[in-house]
C-alpha cells in the first residue's frame, strides 16, 4: 500500500464534493461550467451520479475536487447517501424561478446536516439567474405575489428549456433576500448563479475551498485512517500539473460510468 | 396442460431431436427441453395450420404440426396414452377457439410488420426463392429497403445505425440469420435451438435487431395480442400532463443526444410518445430517469409500437422494480451483485471493503441503463442482445467479468474516484485488441469486448437464473427494511414540526400510519387538490403527499389508542391470544375531522403528529379543554344539549369494557350534574335580558342552542373523582406509542425447500387454526372470552393478565421461532467456494453427467485457435459481391466467434430415442 505520508509532500488536497437538488435545476450544468467552462443546453441526464474532477487553486494550495453530480429525480433520493457519505463539501442547488425547488433544497440541507459528515461545508446555490433581471428581487417579496408568480409560470413554462430568452422579472419566484436569510440561519454559503452565463459558479467553489478545514483533512489522511490514498498518492492516476486548462480538457468528456 | 414430448424438426439432419415438455397455455403452445435452455419455443396456436397424427411404430404417439411459415415440427408424445389423448383433444379445442376468435386471420397481417418476412421469402414465393435470396442481400447492402416496406423499423433506417456495417460484418450476419430463420421459423413461430443463442452472442445484425429483441424478450406476443393498444393509449390521454410527462420533457433532449435521430424533431417526438404512452399505461411507475436512455436505444431499432411493448416487458418483467418509485429492484440487484462479487471475486471484494469503495457507484448505471450509458453503443447493444436472449443474469455475468478482467488494477485503486476512472478508461478501450502482443494474428484480432463476453459466458456460466432468483429472495427483506427505515427517517426529518415528540416516537407514529395504510389501503391513494387549486398551484399533480382517509385512520387509531380497538382475550385451554378488531364509533370520526385542520378530508403524517401532540402531553385542565373542544362542533365555546349527550356517549364508548360499575356510575352522575348545572346556570336572566321578548319555554334550552360552557363542563367533570382521574392521566395514557413489530413479508413464490411455516403463517390459516382450537376449547369447556378494558384502573375483579400469559409463549411463539432458525440456517450458506454454493442453490438435476466447465472451455479454446472452416459457410456460393473471398473470411470470423461460445447441448435422448424420432420424419399421417 502507498505510504500515506508521502502524500503530504504534494500540495494538492483531495476534496469530495456532492451536488444535490431537485431535478432540472441545473446541477450538471453548474458542474460542467466549473469543470470545463462550457454550457450545453442538452446534457445527458445523470443516472445515479456523474463523477468529475477539477482542481482549484487557493493561495499556495491546490484543491482537487472530486465532484459527484447526483440525479435529481425524486425516486433517486434513496441512492443519495451512497454519494454524500464521506463528502467534505456539498452544493445544494435550487432554481430561482421555481419556489418548490428551494423547499427541496432545504430538505436536502436538513438531511446533510443530520446524516452526512459532521464537518461538511454546505453551499446553497440559486441557479438560473440569467432568467431574471440582474437587479435582485424587487418584486415577489411577499408571499402573495409569489403564489401569483407560480400560477404564471405554470401556464407559461412547463417543460420549456431553461434557455428561453430574457424574461420579465416576474419569473423569479425565490427572492434573493429570502434564500439568503435562510442560508444565514442554516449556516450555509450562499450564491446566486447562472450556469449559462457563468455568473457566480467559480465563486462557489473558491469560497468552499476557503472554508474547508484543509488542515483537518490533511491530518486525517496523514493518519492514514480509512482513506490512505486521498492526499494524492494515487498510483496510475493522471499527474496533471496545476494548470486548470489542461485539466479541463481531460475531464470534460466525463461519462457516467 | 403439460406433457412429456420429443421434438424433432420436420427436415432430416437439420437439428437433433430433443426431449422436453410441451405445454398448452392457450393461446400458446410452448416447448422447453429438459435442460431448460437448449431448445425452446413459444408459438401462438393461431400459427398452427395443420395437425396430423402420424402413423408410426406401434406404441408411438406422434403429431406433426404444420406452421404458418411452412415448416413442420414433429412432437412425439411420450406420456401415457390417455394423457396424450387428453392433450390432443385439448389442442383441438384450443385451436377451434383461436379460429373463432379470428386470430388465424390476424397472423397474416401481423407478420407483415416483421422485417424477417422481407428477409426470408414467404410461402407464396417459396418456389422461386433461391435467386431472390441473393439479391435480397445485395439490396440490403445498398441500404435501400427490400421489396415491400410494410415491416416496422426504427430510426436507424432513416438516421443510420450506430457502428460501421462493414466492421460489424452485417452482411455475413444477415446471411446466417436468413438461413436460420428459414429453417426454424421466424417472428411468431421462431424455434430457439442452440444455434440461435450462439448467433445472438456474436451480435444481431442491425436491421433484424429490433424484431429479434421483441421476439426473444416476448414483447412480440404482447404486440400481437393487443393490436392498436399503443395508439389508443396515446389518443385517450391526448394533451394530458402529469408529473411523468413533465419529467419526460426535461429528458427528451438528453437521451443519446449524440445520435443523429435525436438531433431531429422526428426522433424526439417518437421518444416522447413512447415514454408518455408507457407512463399512461403504468401510472404507478410513471417515468424514471434511465428509461429515456433505454427507450431512445430501442427506438433506433424498432418502431414506436414495438418499442412501447418492449419497454413494458423491460420495466415490468425483465428489470422488476428497477424504475419504481422506491427503485427497490435496483437496490436489490445491487445488493445481489455485491454478494456475487463477494462470492466469486473475494479478493476484489475484500480490497473494496478495505479502502471503503462502494461497488454501486460504478455498477448502478450499468444495470439501470443496460450498459448503454457506460459503454460505446455498439458494444452495449451486443450486451443487450444477450440480455434479451438469455435474461437478466447476463447483466450480472458481464458485471462480474468486467471486474475480473480488471482485477489487478482494481486492487490498486484507493477510492471511489479511482474506481470510476479505471472503469471509464476500460470501457473506452473495449474496441482495442485484447492481446496486442500476441504473435498469432487471430489472437490479436480478438477485441477486449470479445474477451469480455467470453469471460462473462464461460467463467460466469455458474451464475444461472436460479442463482439470481435465490439471491434476490435472500436479500429482499433486508432491502425492503432499509428502504422503509430510510423513508421513515426522511419523513420524520421533513415534518414541519415534531411537536413534543422525540424522533423515535414520531417514527412509531409513522410505523402505525404505514401499517394502517397497508392493512386498509386508501381508496384514492393521493387526494388531488381540486382542479381550480391545481391550476393556481401551477404544479399539476405535484408529488402526492401521503394522506389517509377515515377508514385507514380508524385502523391507525386502533393501533395507538386503547379504546379505539376491541380486544378480546380468548383462552381455550390450548392457547391464550388477543383478538383485536377496529372499534367504530362516531367519536373516532369526530377526532378525524378535528385533526383535519386543512379540511382535505384526509390526514397527513404531520396532521397525525400534531393531532396526537394535542392530547398526549396534556395535564388535567388541558385534557378537559381538549375534550370539550372536540365535542364543540361549531366552536362557539358552548356545548349544546345534543353535544352534551354525544359527549356522554363518547364516555360510554371509551369506558365500554371497564369492569365494574364505577365508570357507568360516573357517566350517569356526569349527565345528571351536567343538566342540573346547565339548567341552573342557564342564563335565563341573561337570555331574557338579551331578548326581552324571550320564548315562553325560557328555561328549556333547545337541543341545538348553546348550553354548557367550558367552565361549567370543567366544574361538572371535577365533581367526579373517576372522571377527574380519567382526564388527569388516563386519557393521555390511553394513547400508546409502541413499536410495531416487523411484519412478516408475504412468502415469495415458495422455494423448493418449502418452508412449511411460511405456508401456515398466512393470516387466513392462522384464523382457521384459532377457530379450530376455539372449537375444541368450547367442547372441553375451557373457552373463555374477556373483553380487555381500555383503561382498566378500577378493576377489583380478577382481570386476566393479557400480556404475560402462562401458556402463550410456548404455544404461540414456538412455531415462529423454529421458522426463524430454519431461515437463518439457509441464509448462512458457506460462502467459500463459489461453485459449491451455487450448486447447492440449484435444485433440479441439470445435465448431471457433464457438468464440468473445464473440459468445455479447453475444447472451445482449442476450437478457437484451430478452426479453419465452418460447414455453414458453404452457403456463400451465390453472393454477388466482388470481394467474395474477403466476405468468406468474414463469415469465418463471425463463426469463429460463434464457435467460441460452443457448448455441449444435451438433447436428453438415448440413441434409440433418436432413432425413433428420426423414423418419424418419414412417417405418413394416419388416414
Amino acid at each position: 500500500m502507498a505510504d500515506p505520508a508521502s502524500g503530504s509532500g504534494d500540495k494538492s488536497v483531495q476534496v469530495k464534493l456532492v451536488l444535490l437538488g431537485e431535478a432540472a435545476v441545473g446541477k450538471s450544468s453548474v458542474v460542467l461550467r466549473f469543470v470545463s467552462n462550457e454550457f450545453q443546453a442538452n446534457k445527458e441526464p445523470t443516472i445515479g451520479a456523474a463523477f468529475l474532477t477539477q482542481k482549484c487553486r487557493l493561495e499556495d494550495r491546490v484543491l482537487r475536487y472530486e465532484i459527484w453530480d447526483t440525479a435529481g429525480q425524486e425516486r433517486f433520493h434513496s441512492l443519495a447517501p451512497m454519494y454524500y457519505r464521506n463528502a467534505q463539501a456539498a452544493v445544494v442547488v435550487y432554481d430561482v424561478t421555481k419556489a418548490s425547488s428551494l423547499e427541496k433544497a432545504k430538505s436536502w440541507v436538513k438531511e446533510l446536516q443530520r446524516q452526512a459528515n459532521p464537518n461538511i461545508v454546505i453551499a446553497l446555490a440559486g441557479n438560473k439567474v440569467d432568467l431574471v433581471l440582474p437587479s435582485p428581487s424587487t418584486s415577489g417579496a411577499n408571499s402573495l405575489s409569489e403564489s401569483e408568480d407560480e400560477a404564471d409560470d405554470a401556464t407559461a413554462t412547463p417543460g420549456e428549456t431553461p434557455g428561453a430568452d430574457s424574461q420579465p422579472e416576474s419569473l423569479r419566484q425565490v427572492p434573493r433576500e429570502e434564500a439568503q436569510a435562510y442560508a444565514a440561519e442554516a449556516n450555509l454559503l450562499f450564491f446566486e448563479t447562472s450556469a449559462k452565463t457563468g455568473e457566480g459558479v467559480v465563486e462557489i467553489f473558491t469560497e468552499i475551498a476557503k472554508k474547508i478545514p484543509i488542515e483537518h483533512i490533511l491530518a486525517s489522511t496523514r493518519g492514514g485512517a480509512g482513506r490512505p490514498g486521498a492526499a494524492g498518492a494515487r498510483p496510475g492516476q493522471r499527474q496533471e500539473g496545476v494548470n486548470l486548462e489542461e485539466n479541463q480538457a481531460k475531464s470534460k468528456d466525463a461519462c457516467n460510468c | 396442460m403439460e406433457i412429456n414430448a420429443v421434438l424433432s424438426l420436420g427436415v432430416q439432419g437439420e437439428e437433433d431431436s430433443y426431449a422436453g415438455k410441451l405445454y398448452i397455455l392457450p393461446p400458446y403452445l410452448t416447448f422447453s427441453s429438459v435442460d431448460r435452455k437448449s431448445v425452446r419455443f413459444t408459438i401462438p396456436l393461431s400459427t398452427i395450420r395443420r395437425v396430423e397424427r402420424l402413423n408410426a411404430r406401434a406404441g408411438i404417439y406422434a403429431l406433426s404440426l404444420g406452421l404458418w411459415h411452412g415448416m413442420k415440427i414433429i412432437v412425439q408424445l411420450t406420456s401415457l396414452r390417455p394423457t396424450a389423448d387428453v392433450f390432443c383433444s385439448l389442442l383441438r379445442d384450443s385451436l377451434k377457439v383461436e379460429l373463432q376468435r379470428g386470430q388465424m386471420k390476424a397472423v397474416k397481417t401481423f407478420v407483415k410488420t416483421c422485417y424477417s418476412e422481407a428477409l426470408v421469402p414467404t410461402e407464396s414465393s417459396v418456389g422461386d426463392n433461391e435467386r431472390e435470396d441473393g439479391s435480397l442481400i445485395s439490396e440490403e447492402k445498398d441500404g435501400s429497403p427490400p421489396r415491400e416496406s410494410t415491416y416496422h423499423g426504427g430510426l436507424g433506417l432513416k438516421f443510420k445505425f450506430p457502428g460501421d456495417p462493414k466492421k460489424l460484418r452485417e452482411a455475413s450476419k444477415i446471411k446466417l440469420w436468413t438461413t436460420y430463420l428459414r429453417a426454424h421459423g421466424r417472428n411468431l413461430t421462431l424455434l430457439r435451438y442452440p444455434q440461435c443463442t450462439r448467433l445472438v452472442q456474436v451480435g444481431l445484425p442491425n436491421r433484424l435487431r429490433g424484431e429479434m429483441w421483441e421476439t426473444l424478450s416476448g414483447s412480440l406476443y404482447l404486440r400481437f395480442a393487443n393490436p392498436g393498444v399503443y395508439q389508443r393509449t396515446l389518443d385517450e390521454n391526448k394533451g394530458r400532463t402529469t408529473t411523468s410527462t413533465e419529467d419526460i420533457e426535461k429528458d427528451l433532449h438528453r437521451s443519446l443526444p449524440e445520435y443523429a435521430g435525436y438531433q431531429d424533431e422526428e426522433g424526439i417526438a417518437a421518444l416522447r410518445r413512447v415514454l408518455q404512452a408507457y407512463s399512461f399505461k403504468n401510472p404507478e411507475l410513471g417515468y424514471c430517469q434511465a428509461m429515456n436512455i433505454l427507450a431512445a436505444a430501442i427506438l433506433i431499432y424498432m418502431s414506436e409500437e414495438q418499442a412501447f411493448w418492449l419497454l413494458g416487458v423491460l420495466c415490468d418483467r425483465l428489470l422488476p422494480g428497477y424504475y419504481s418509485q422506491s427503485m427497490h429492484g435496483t437496490l436489490l440487484d445491487q445488493r445481489v451483485f455485491e454478494s456475487l462479487v463477494q462470492r466469486c471475486l473475494p479478493i476484489i471484494h475484500d480490497h473494496f471493503q478495505e479502502v471503503d469503495v462502494q461497488l454501486s457507484v460504478a455498477s448502478l448505471p450499468w444495470f439501470l441503463s443496460l450498459f448503454i450509458n457506460s459503454m460505446p453503443m455498439v458494444f452495449a447493444f451486443r450486451i443487450v442482445d444477450c440480455f434479451f436472449c438469455m435474461g437478466p443474469k447476463v447483466l450480472f455475468q458481464v458485471g462480474l467479468a468486467i471486474l475480473k478482467i480488471n482485477g489487478e488494477k482494481l486492487l490498486e485503486i484507493q477510492d471511489d474516484g479511482g474506481f470510476l476512472h479505471l472503469m471509464r478508461d476500460y470501457f473506452a478501450s473495449l474496441g482495442d485488441s485484447a492481446h496486442p502482443q500476441s504473435s498469432d494474428p487471430r489472437a490479436r484480432a480478438i477485441t477486449r469486448f470479445q474477451e469480455l463476453l467470453l469471460v462473462s459466458f464461460r467463467e460466469f456460466a455458474v451464475i444461472t437464473d436460479e442463482t439470481i432468483l435465490s439471491e434476490r429472495r435472500r436479500f429482499r427483506s433486508e432491502i425492503i427494511h432499509s428502504i422503509e427505515s430510510f423513508s421513515k427517517r426522511s419523513a420524520v426529518r421533513n415534518l414541519k414540526s415534531l411537536e413534543r415528540f422525540s424522533k423515535e416516537q414520531a417514527g412509531m407514529i409513522y410505523d402505525a400510519l404505514y401499517k394502517a395504510m397497508f392493512m386498509v389501503p386508501n381508496t384514492v391513494i393521493a387526494t388531488p387538490p381540486t382542479p381550480s387549486l391545481l391550476a393556481a398551484n401551477g404544479e399539476p399533480d405535484e408529488r402526492p403527499e401521503t394522506r389517509i382517509e377515515l377508514r385507514t385512520f380508524q385502523y391507525f387509531l386502533s393501533e395507538i389508542a386503547t379504546w379505539a380497538r376491541d380486544e378480546k382475550v380468548v383462552s381455550n385451554g390450548f392457547q391464550q391470544r388477543i383478538d383485536r378488531s377496529i372499534a367504530e364509533h362516531e367519536f373516532i370520526d369526530r377526532l378525524f375531522f378535528f385533526w383535519d385542520t386543512s379540511c382535505k378530508g384526509a390526514l397527513s403524517f404531520q396532521d397525525l403528529v400534531s393531532g396526537l401532540d394535542g392530547v398526549m402531553f396534556n395535564d388535567l385542565m388541558e385534557n378537559i379543554e381538549w375534550f370539550f373542544n372536540l365535542h364543540d362542533k361549531n366552536k362557539d365555546g358552548f356545548l349544546s344539549k345534543d353535544e352534551v349527550l354525544t359527549l356522554s356517549e363518547t364516555f360510554l364508548f371509551i369506558f365500554r369494557y371497564e369492569i365494574g360499575d364505577a365508570y357507568l356510575g360516573a357517566v350517569s352522575r356526569f349527565m345528571t350534574n351536567a343538566f342540573e348545572y346547565g339548567d341552573a346556570l342557564l342564563p335565563d336572566h341573561e337570555k331574557s335580558e338579551e331578548k326581552p321578548d324571550g320564548e315562553s319555554t325560557k328555561p328549556q334550552a333547545g337541543s341545538n342552542t348553546p348550553y354548557l360552557n367550558l367552565a361549567t363542563f370543567r366544574m361538572v367533570v371535577l365533581a367526579d373523582e373517576v372522571l377527574e382521574s380519567f382526564f388527569e392521566t388516563d386519557l393521555s395514557a390511553s394513547f400508546r406509542l409502541e413499536s410495531v413489530p416487523d411484519m412478516d413479508l408475504p412468502p415469495s413464490s415458495s422455494g423448493l425447500l418449502g418452508d412449511i411455516w411460511s405456508n401456515i403463517a398466512t393470516a387466513d390459516n392462522k384464523k382457521i387454526f384459532h377457530k379450530f382450537t376455539d372449537e375444541i376449547g368450547k367442547t372441553i369447556g375451557k373457552h373463555q372470552v374477556i373483553h380487555r378494558p381500555s383503561i382498566g384502573r378500577y378493576t377489583k375483579l380478577d382481570e386476566p393478565k393479557a400480556h404475560e400469559s402462562l401458556l402463550t409463549p410456548s404455544m404461540r411463539k414456538s412455531p415462529s421461532k423454529s421458522s426463524l432458525t430454519t431461515t437463518s440456517s439457509t441464509l448462512s450458506i458457506p460462502a467459500t467456494p463459489p461453485m459449491l454454493s451455487v450448486d447447492s442453490s440449484k435444485k433440479l438435476p441439470m445435465r448431471p453427467s457433464e457438468y464440468s466447465p473445464l473440459p468445455m472451455v479447453k475444447a472451445a479454446n482449442a476450437a478457437l485457435m484451430e478452426r479453419s472452416h465452418f460447414a455453414i459457410d458453404d452457403a456463400t456460393g451465390d453472393d454477388d459481391t466482388d470481394d467474395e473471398s474477403e466476405r468468406g473470411a468474414d463469415d469465418d470470423q463471425v463463426m469463429d466467434e460463434v464457435d467460441a461460445f460452443l457448448e455441449a447441448h444435451d438433447s436428453g435422448l438415448t440413441a434409440a430415442d433418436k432413432e425413433v424420432a428420426n423414423d418419424l420424419l418419414h412417417a405418413k399421417p394416419v388416414k
